[in-house]
This record gives C-alpha cells, structure tokens and sequence, in this order.
C-alpha cells in the first residue's frame, strides 16, 4: 500500500484501501501521458536532433526512462525530473537548513540537495540592523550570529560559481529557536505565495521548507530594528553569565499552552507525511481541528486509527473541492 | 544523528520537564509498536520489530553441536549483533562495531542469566538432546535497519518475538550407540518443537534527562542523555538484569526509584508485546 507502515486491523486496512482507491480516482489525468516509469519509452521527435537529460537513457534507437517521474522538455533538451528525489533548489524557494560548517565569509548549510548551501555573510542583514561593509572583526564574530548545527531559514538566491547560494535579507529570515525541525519528503511541500504561517489562535510559528524541512515553533514576533538592537546588545553577556540558572530560565520559557499546540501541529505534519499528502497550512489547520475536536491525546495522532480518519477526511476535502469546480 | 542547535536542546529538555515530549508523549509512554514474525524463511525463528522509525530484526539459527564440558547437560546461546550502515552513516565501517559489541553484551546480560546459565530466558537445559554429546546451538543474530533510539529494548522485543516464533526440529537418536561414539542422530523436518519463551524478560531502558527519566527515548532525546539504566524484568516481576550508559553518575536512591518504575512500565509493555506477537503469529500463520 504505498509504503505505508502502520499497524492496521483489518477494518482499518479495507477503509484506507478504500480511501485511497478514491484518491486515485480523483487524482486528474491531464498529465498522464507525461509521466513515466523506469524503461518506458519517450516519444521523440529524432529529426530535429534529441539532447538526453537526467533520468533518460539510449536503448536501441529510443530513449527510455531510468528514473520514475516527469518528462520535461527544454528546447531539444528531454529529462525526466524524478518524483523522489532530493530537494532541487529554485531562485526564490524560502528553505530551511542546518548549518554545517562556519568557513570564511560564509556559513554552510545542510538543505536536503545534493551538495551544501553557501550563506555568505554579506549576504545576510546583520543584526544591528545597519548596512554596511562587513569587516574582518564581523568575520570573527560569525559564530555569534549563526553557530554549527543551529536552524536557519533563508532564501534561494541562485547558482554561482562556487555553489547554490542562499541570502537573508530581511527581518523574517534569520536563526530559528525554541521549536523542532520536522523533515518530509521534499515533494510533499509546494511551493506556495506564503511560507511562514503564524496560526494566531495557537501562538505557534510554523514555516514550511520547500527543501521538506519544517519548522514548528513557538511565534516570535517580528521586532522593530532599534528595540533588536537593544536586546541584541543585551543579550550575549547573560548567554555567557551563567549557563545553569540559563538553562533552568530557558525551560519554563515555552509554556505548556503553547507547547501542547507544538506538538499537535508536529504530530499533524508527521501524520501528513506518514500518509505521504500535501503539507499546505490548510490540511495542518483540518488536522489540527479534527483532533481537538476529538479530544485526543497528543501521541495518538500518530495511532493508525487517527490516520486512517484523517486519509478518509481528505478524500471527502478533495471530493467536495472537485465538485464545487 | 546530526547535531541539535541550543534551541532545540532546550526545547526537548524542557519538553521533558513539562511531561510532554516532542512527539506528544508523556514521559512514560512508548510509541507504537509493530511486530512482524516469520520475516526470513531460512531461519528457525525470525522478528521484525519497529517502534517510531526504529527498525531491527532477530533471527534464531538453531545448529545441533557439541555441549562444554564444564556444562555437559546444557546448551548453548549466543547473541550477536549487527549495525546496518544503512541506519546511520556513522555505522560505516568498523564505525558500528563499538555500538554493536556494546549492544550484544547488554543484551547477554539482561537475557542469558549468568556464568552457570542459571535464571536465563532460555531455559538451556531445553536444548540438550544426548547429555554431554548433542545440544541445540542457538544463534541469535540481531540486525538494527534503521535507529531512531531505544535499541537495546527494541532489539529485546525481537529476540522476544523471535524465540516464540523459533520451531527446535524434533530430533531422534538412534539407540544402541556405544557410550564413548557420537550417536547417529535423525533430524525432523516436520515436527517442530516451540520454546517455553515465558520466561524471557522484556528491556526497559529509562534515561535520565535533566531530572527526570524517560522511557522509549528518540535519537534525539539520547543525544540530551546524562545516563540511561536498561532494566530487564521478567513475567514475574523480577530484575533478571541491569545495565547503565551514559557517563554521569546516579544516585543509588533514583536507581531504586527507577527500577519500581520500570517494574511497573514492564509489566504494560510485557502484555502489549505478548498481545502483538499473538496477532503476528496469526498472520504469519494464514
């Protein structure tokens, strides 16, 4: 069934059979003929002379898929983009990454791609705000801005030479603290007009990564450049003050309000990803509602029963979608 | 397992102080757990046990050898242990090897009882077929696929699982044999006999995080671990043996406290295995 793993009785598995069976019907069929399993031929026009991509591969004369997916056409270029796959960066994509590395000028950054995203230092807004040329004590001091393993969310900025570059120009992007990183399959995250959600009934931040990275945590709100300087000045010497009463001052600082919806929109996006569906902020606010409004525990969300409900609860959201059409 | 950012640390720590984790469990609540039976046919007993996006599978290979002669009316029980690189790209290598043999020794410990092989979970003198001349080998070899924490309770719940699905073939030996000869043995390969797995304890790990301890930790939530005691209780409530990780030391009176907890966590989880295997053998059956 898809990959999918739960401990299912076996009412449970005729229902999401069925479920899923109505999936499929209501899937379009546009496309159909443009996509392709591995050893299916690709209809080519050979005349005008064919430029094999990724994914594709010459078979006596005739180009045949090696990967599932897509066929895309570029000009005389024919590939196929792979339906599983890493994250594939677009200029624009608002992503989240861990960092792996501090280097010159630039922190590197684990994203899901192929290779390790560049932030450089120049292209980030520092934190006191001002524009300005970056000198070499800013350069010594880029641990205190971002440190190894810390959470970043950031923008696609495009390809140089040396790599995918990312920047992070404003005030919305920048270090992420006090949450948990969730990560998905990156073709389960479209890319949308909006990628930070503040669900304001909830307290709770969530940014969904096209990379699949997904941050859930709690809402910080977005301040003004002179009070962030103020705090921003007082902030480091208490980091260095005293790491235990930090530490005791740092745990009752998500309250248990706020944390019980962390974790129920967490647990909504694992359901989501279990099931392997679209995470948009429109399915996470459903999920999210049909729990409470069932009053179940946190951790029961992962059970197979809630997955099930929450499959058959979609396919009656893109039934009645499809009929209003 | 990569690293966690400071932010992160203190929000699972935290998290743990308020009773609710990550996932939205309590502190002593385990995520489900999915047995399968009967997953490699060659063995004489297989499991497959996931819990979260924990993956490991025991298999049970029963060879008929030589007893010791320090323990003539014995058999013998081995248990080995295996980190796929494919659960961790650490695990490449010789990298998985310390984990590996650290695991195997744990679980020695808490399932096979002592020098003599006295209160192990396997009753040894089950395996002996002519005193001092043919006993069952038991190979246990466990495979962790994929880890995401609590492998040494999961890898017990395999071997659990996996000696209640194991058939010993039954073994005739012919008579007449002269004292100081090795008797002619015919081995059945029809009639099975099952192991009386009532005896084998389940393993409950609790770390201890910041001041309080947790059951069913995440790869996460070990990487936040100050210690963790791995406590193996069986049906009758009994400690059959105790293992700790982690280097910071703990007070004996949390250790006595943690062992009432972990009486009382077994005895959930014992029945809820018991109860998972059951149905596992009944699918494996139709």
């Amino acid at each position: 069934m898809r990959g999918i793993q739960l401990p299912l009785s076996q009412t449970q598995k005729v229902r999401l059979q069925k479920t899923l069976e109505q999936l499929e019907s209501l899937s379009s069929k546009v496309n159909s003929d443009a996509s392709v399993i591995i050893a299916d031929s690709i209809p080519v026009n050979h005349e005008d002379g064919v430029l094999k991509g990724h994914g594709t591969a010459d078979l006596n004369g005739e180009v045949v898929a090696t990967v599932c997916g897509v066929v895309e056409r570029v000009n005389k270029l024919v590939y196929v983009r792979a339906l599983r796959s890493r994250y594939k960066p677009e200029v624009g994509d608002i992503v989240i990454g861990r960092v792996a590395e501090v280097a010159q000028k630039r922190w590197r950054l684990d994203i899901n791609f192929n290779q390790d995203a560049v932030l450089m230092l120049s292209s980030m807004n520092m934190p006191d705000g001002v524009q300005r040329r970056r000198t070499a004590l800013d350069e010594l001091n880029m641990r205190c801005i971002f440190e190894e393993n810390d959470v970043v969310c950031a923008e696609v900025r495009g390809f140089q030479h040396d790599g995918l570059h990312l920047q992070a120009r404003s005030r919305k992007y920048g270090k992420l603290n006090r949450g948990q990183l969730l990560t998905v399959p990156p073709y389960l995250v479209k890319r949308q007009k909006q990628h930070f959600h503040h669900l304001e009934e909830f307290g709770v931040d969530l940014i969904l990564g096209c990379n699949g990275f997904i941050w859930v945590g709690e809402h910080i709100e977005a301040k003004d450049d002179m009070v962030e300087d103020q705090v921003s000045q007082s902030d480091p010497p208490v980091l260095l003050h005293n790491s235990a009463s930090l530490e005791e001052q740092e745990k009752n600082y998500t309250i248990l309000e706020i944390r019980k919806y962390i974790c129920r929109a967490a647990n909504a996006v694992r359901v989501l990803s279990i099931l392997g569906f679209n995470v948009t902020l429109e399915i996470i606010k459903g999920i999210i509602d049909l729990s409470l409004s069932m009053n179940l525990d946190i951790h029961e969300m992962l059970g197979s029963e809630f997955c099930v409900l929450v499959a058959e609860k979609e396919a009656e959201r893109r039934s009645s979608n499809k009929k209003k059409r | 397992m990569v690293g966690l950012s400071l932010g992160e640390k203190h929000f699972i720590q935290g998290g743990i102080a308020h009773d609710l984790r990550c996932d939205g469990r309590k502190r002593l609540t385990y995520r489900p757990i999915l047995v399968e039976t009967g997953v490699i046919p060659q063995a004489n007993g297989s499991a497959r046990v996931r819990m979260g996006a924990t993956d490991v599978i025991a298999s049970i290979k029963a060879e008929l050898g030589k007893p010791s002669l320090l323990q003539p009316d014995k058999g013998k029980v081995s248990i080995y242990i295996d980190c796929s690189s494919t659960a961790e790209p650490a695990f490449e290598g010789r990298g998985g090897d310390e984990l590996a043999a650290e695991l195997s020794n744990a679980l020695q410990d808490c399932l096979l009882g002592g020098k003599s092989g006295a209160g192990a979970g396997v009753d040894l003198s089950s395996l002996i077929v002519v005193e001092g001349k043919i006993c069952w080998d038991l190979y246990i070899d466990g495979l962790v696929v994929s880890s995401d924490g609590n492998l040494l309770d999961a890898l017990g719940a395999a071997i659990k699982a996996a000696l209640c699905n194991t058939g010993i073939p039954r073994v005739q030996v012919a008579a007449g044999a002269s004292n100081d000869e090795q008797p002619e043995v015919d081995v059945s390969d029809e009639e099975f006999l099952q192991f009386d797995t009532s005896g084998v304890p389940v393993i409950v790990t609790l770390t201890k995080i910041g001041r309080h301890y947790i059951v069913d930790a995440t790869s996460e939530e070990e990487s936040q671990m100050n210690s963790a005691v791995s406590i193996s209780v069986n049906r009758q409530g009994h400690i059959c043996g105790i293992t700790k990780r982690g280097g910071v030391g703990l007070d004996p009176s949390i250790i006595l406290d943690m062992i009432s907890v972990a009486k009382h966590v077994s005895e959930q989880l014992m029945n809820k295995l018991d109860s998972e295997i059951a149905s596992a053998e009944a699918e494996d059956e139709s």
